[in-house]
């Protein structure tokens, strides 16, 4: 390491004009676009705290929020118990290791506008596989993505979000499994634990630091998610019952030119993100095992 | 001995079983994009297409225009390879070797890139483009590959970190210049994360759609995300489910290619930049 201002400051420079004009600009600008009305096209009006009092009162905004909270009540959960589950069978001797990572890691590659037509066609009333397969198992078939019902339709992308999330948190788990030292492991069967004991007394606690990691990752997605909506409800007749938090702002920005209240609606979602992730860690404390 | 048999049975079981719902989509995709039209919509199910078919990709190709959508999907992917490798190793090179004013301000601002959510300088950012003129051009989703990418400068720091500053040294006095000691010893030398990016930047550029939604408006600029994303609104499409399963098809398949071959960089950065994250 050397101390050279002139080269230092001469390689990070795209990085200075990058940061500088996508982001630090964007997020001050975003900012003050809050306190006022703005079309985009004339200067923007500045109307204090109207935007955030009219958001804040807005039954919209809260229905989106709760669907969002829901969203992420039934994917993350599910995600970590699957992902852990299936890393933890994977850190066996196992066959074919290489060959099942990669399908349970496929479909995070393949983008959600490709995934989302496939769901579609799977949660048909008339035709999708899921209601055949019901049928004949003597249930009755139901509308799943396109239902009446906000918990079922946002349950629906839920469940859709577990399949091209959870290889992800898998391959995280897995090789933080792996790294657990073997001499622990040996020590503990020699001294006549059987698997499920090692599991629960060794391997889970060691990898809790991770476990935990992958969890607040998953939420930020979850509050984040964006195209598994967009794919997969129609933006433009999309009712208020199954709106969430970032297809609002989209809506607000890009179908009805209110720039004001969309940015509004982005640092409400932003504030939320930081306060969960610090209720978050402050629950790591309680459960989070911590090599000193 | 045998309760160890017995449980590794039970591991193959629901490891198969779970691999196989994963992939129902896909192999569903398939199937269905290979059947005749009166052949999609039956109950039960036809399983395996019986007459095959490849109308449905032969009409998404020439008639619905994706053979234009695939080659500007590469054509903004090339781009975006380009860019993030060059700026990533410059910015992560800079990182690792040399000590100047506000580095550490930089590099918090770095780690701050990646929390925020998109949603937020998303008004702003179309704003610039907006007024810069290059609405409806690919310049909005090429430039900014070329100005670093969190992720990719996070890889190349570590990399360039870990090692020994005597090759620096050295060819400083052999007379190079820190450019040169970059593209000439120091890449050459990082081609496993070298790898790593690039295969994730493909993967990112190539299922980006919030971008293209955003930026390009006329039909002839569109990626193939955007092609699909508006497929519904073709009446050929909308009529024949198995049209828009051969659209999903192909977009999809070249993700999957370069996963396939590429699955241990992919893992391996894909670790280190959700780890960080």
């Amino acid at each position: 390491m050397r101390k050279s201002n002139f080269w230092g400051l001469l390689f990070v420079l795209p990085f200075i004009i990058g940061t500088a004009v996508f982001f630090v600009f964007p997020v001050l600008f975003s900012g003050y676009i809050s306190f006022t009305d703005w079309d985009m096209f004339n200067p923007p009006k500045f109307v204090g705290l109207k935007n955030w009092i009219n958001s804040f009162k807005d039954p919209a905004f809260w229905i989106s929020f709760r669907n969002v909270l829901y969203f992420a009540a039934i994917f993350v959960p599910l995600q970590t118990i699957f992902a852990l589950v299936i890393a933890n069978m994977l850190n066996q001797k196992i066959k074919f290791k290489g060959g099942f990572r990669a399908c349970y890691f496929l479909p995070n590659v393949t983008p959600w506008v490709a995934g989302a037509i496939v769901w579609k066609f799977l949660y048909g009333y008339d035709y999708g596989l899921i209601n055949y397969i019901l049928r004949s198992l003597g249930f009755e078939g139901s509308y799943w993505y396109d239902s009446d019902k906000w918990w079922v339709a946002i349950g629906s992308l839920a469940l859709m979000n577990v399949w091209k999330g959870m290889g992800q948190t898998m391959v995280i788990l897995l090789s933080a499994m792996q790294s657990v030292p073997k001499e622990i492991v040996e020590a503990a069967t020699t001294e006549g634990a059987g698997k499920a004991a090692i599991f629960r007394k060794i391997t889970v606690p060691m990898i809790s630091p991770m476990v935990f990691l992958t969890m607040i990752l998953s939420t930020i997605s979850a509050f984040t998610a964006f195209d598994v909506f967009l794919t997969m409800f129609d933006v433009y007749s999309l009712p208020d019952r199954n709106n969430v938090v970032n297809l609002m702002v989209y809506r607000e920005a890009f179908i009805y030119g209110k720039m004001g209240p969309a940015s509004t609606l982005a640092w409400m979602l932003f504030i939320i993100i930081l306060i969960i992730t610090v209720i978050q860690r402050k629950f790591e404390k309680k459960w989070v095992h911590y090599e000193n | 001995m045998k309760t160890d048999d017995m449980k590794r049975i039970f591991y193959y079981i629901v490891l198969t079983l779970g691999a196989f719902i994963m992939l129902i989509p896909f192999l569903w995709v398939l199937s269905n994009s290979l059947k005749t039209v009166d052949n999609v919509m039956k109950i039960p199910p036809q399983y395996i297409p019986n007459p095959i078919t490849l109308g449905n990709f032969k009409i998404v190709l020439n008639e619905l225009s994706f053979l234009k959508y695939l080659g500007n999907s590469f054509f903004v992917v090339v781009f975006n390879l380009v860019g993030t490798v060059l700026s990533s190793a410059l910015v992560g090179f800079g990182f690792a070797k040399f000590d100047f004013v506000g580095k550490k301000i930089l590099f918090t601002l770095m780690l701050a890139t990646l929390m925020m959510p998109a949603q937020v300088t998303m008004i702003p950012t179309y704003f610039i483009w907006s007024k810069a003129g290059m609405l409806d051009t690919f310049l909005p989703l090429i430039l900014p590959a070329f100005l670093g990418q969190a992720t990719g400068i996070f890889l190349f720091n570590q990399n360039y970190r870990s090692m020994p500053d005597v090759l620096y040294e050295s060819a400083l006095i052999d007379g190079c210049n820190p450019l040169r000691i970059l593209f000439q010893i120091y890449m050459p030398l990082s081609k496993p994360t070298m790898m790593t990016l690039i295969v994730l930047t493909f993967i990112g550029a190539w299922n980006n759609t919030m971008g293209p939604l955003l930026y390009l408006q006329s039909r002839e600029k569109y990626t193939l995300t955007m092609g699909l994303l508006t497929l519904d609104q073709s009446p050929i499409a909308a009529a024949n489910v198995g049209v828009k399963m051969a659209g999903s098809v192909i977009t999809m398949a070249p993700v999957i290619i370069v996963f396939l071959f590429s699955q241990k960089y992919f893992v391996q950065g894909d670790i280190s930049s959700g780890v960080k994250g």
